[in-house]
């Protein structure tokens, strides 16, 4: 450690590692340190306990915010919601179209799946109410002959050839 | 109820654990282990001015436990402390100026039986210049090396051993002072 040490200096060296190394604590000495600590906010932690439950309570809270957060996005994106909303971009309104599509074809096709061995009219159902769909549409009046094509496009869907596989109806 | 007592030979990183959990006990139990060594250390760097020693202890007690989140156990918790309080007292001499003999009398006289007694040694480290004094009490007594003494000052190594060199000369003056009065 000491690095410098001379034999010139060996004499003081030898002094200072004999001089004591530590100094007795006084009376109360460590109940004054306590007592400093407590003032300067120490010691006032709480028990395992209890800062187990308030861990517990802060992740059941933020679950909650969390999961009342998401739906309510959720509900914000639904088709109800977005259907009931006046203003919409073009876009919004294209992207509306091919959900409320997707979601036909989903409920047909779930129609299909649980009638298949019960009901032979499931192809017949999926096509009238998706005729019906074209036909309150031709009735709203779409302008460039959408409406119109709709209708039309749709006619065959009506009364199929003898189906040959699953009745999947796409939009 | 009083709580139980810990097992004595709890090491210093279960203790400081406890403690930061709140639990007074492992506190006291630090405090009493490391506080006899921090004082004279600390007594002896502030040489005339000694009987500071108390408020300094508590000093730096209170900043290392608002530090103590910040220790990592890389360094010996004494060394951390130690270095905390060297910190502690240079500030303090600092602020105070320069007093530095006037209170050299409450020291005990020397013996005359034991004209280089260690009262002798005491006396002639706390008339050391405040500087000096730090310097050899640092390096020869609590072994410190220059270069950690110089980070403490800010100053070079090589001032650091200079220092040291001229503290040792004037401890030995004064010493050899003591012997021929004594004779």
């Amino acid at each position: 450690m000491h690095h410098d040490d001379t034999e010139h200096d060996s004499d003081i060296l030898g002094m200072l590692a004999e001089l004591p190394r530590t100094a007795p604590l006084d009376a109360g000495e460590t109940d004054r340190m306590v007592g400093r600590l407590r003032d300067d906010g120490f010691f006032r932690a709480r028990s395992r306990a209890s800062r187990w439950a308030i861990q517990a309570a802060a992740a059941a809270a933020i679950f909650t915010v969390g999961a009342f957060a998401g739906s309510r996005y959720a509900r914000r994106n639904s088709l109800e919601e977005m259907l009931s909303r006046q203003h919409l971009t073009v876009a919004d309104r294209v992207l509306l179209l091919q959900r409320a599509g997707s979601a036909y074809v989903r409920a047909a096709q779930s129609y299909a799946d649980a009638t298949a061995h019960v009901d032979s009219s499931a192809v017949e159902v999926a096509s009238r109410v998706l005729l019906g769909a074209a036909h309150a549409v031709a009735r709203s009046g779409l302008d460039a002959g959408l409406s119109a094509r709709l209708t039309t496009a749709m006619q065959p869907a009506v009364a199929p050839e003898t189906p040959s596989r699953k009745p999947v109806i796409w939009f | 109820m009083t709580p139980p007592l810990l097992p004595f030979e709890l090491p210093d990183g279960a203790l400081i654990r406890l403690f930061l959990d709140g639990d007074e006990r492992a506190f006291r139990m630090l405090y009493e282990r490391h506080t006899p060594r921090l004082k004279m250390t600390l007594e002896r760097l502030l040489g005339a001015r000694r009987q500071d020693v108390d408020d300094l202890v508590q000093d730096t007690w209170l900043a290392g436990c608002r530090g103590l989140r910040g220790y990592r156990g890389d360094a010996k918790f004494s060394t951390w402390l130690t270095a905390i309080g060297v910190r502690t007292t240079l500030n303090h001499l600092t602020r105070g100026g320069d007093r530095e003999t006037e209170v050299l009398d409450e020291l005990p006289a020397p013996l005359t039986s034991s004209p280089a007694s260690m009262i002798d040694l005491e006396r002639a480290l706390a008339a050391l210049p405040t500087r000096q004094r730090i310097v050899v009490v640092l390096h020869d007594v609590e072994g410190f090396t220059h270069e950690e003494i110089g980070e403490h000052l800010g100053v070079a190594e090589g001032t650091s051993k200079a220092t040291l060199s001229r503290a040792r000369h004037a401890l030995r003056l004064a010493l050899n002072e003591g012997v021929s009065n004594a004779s």
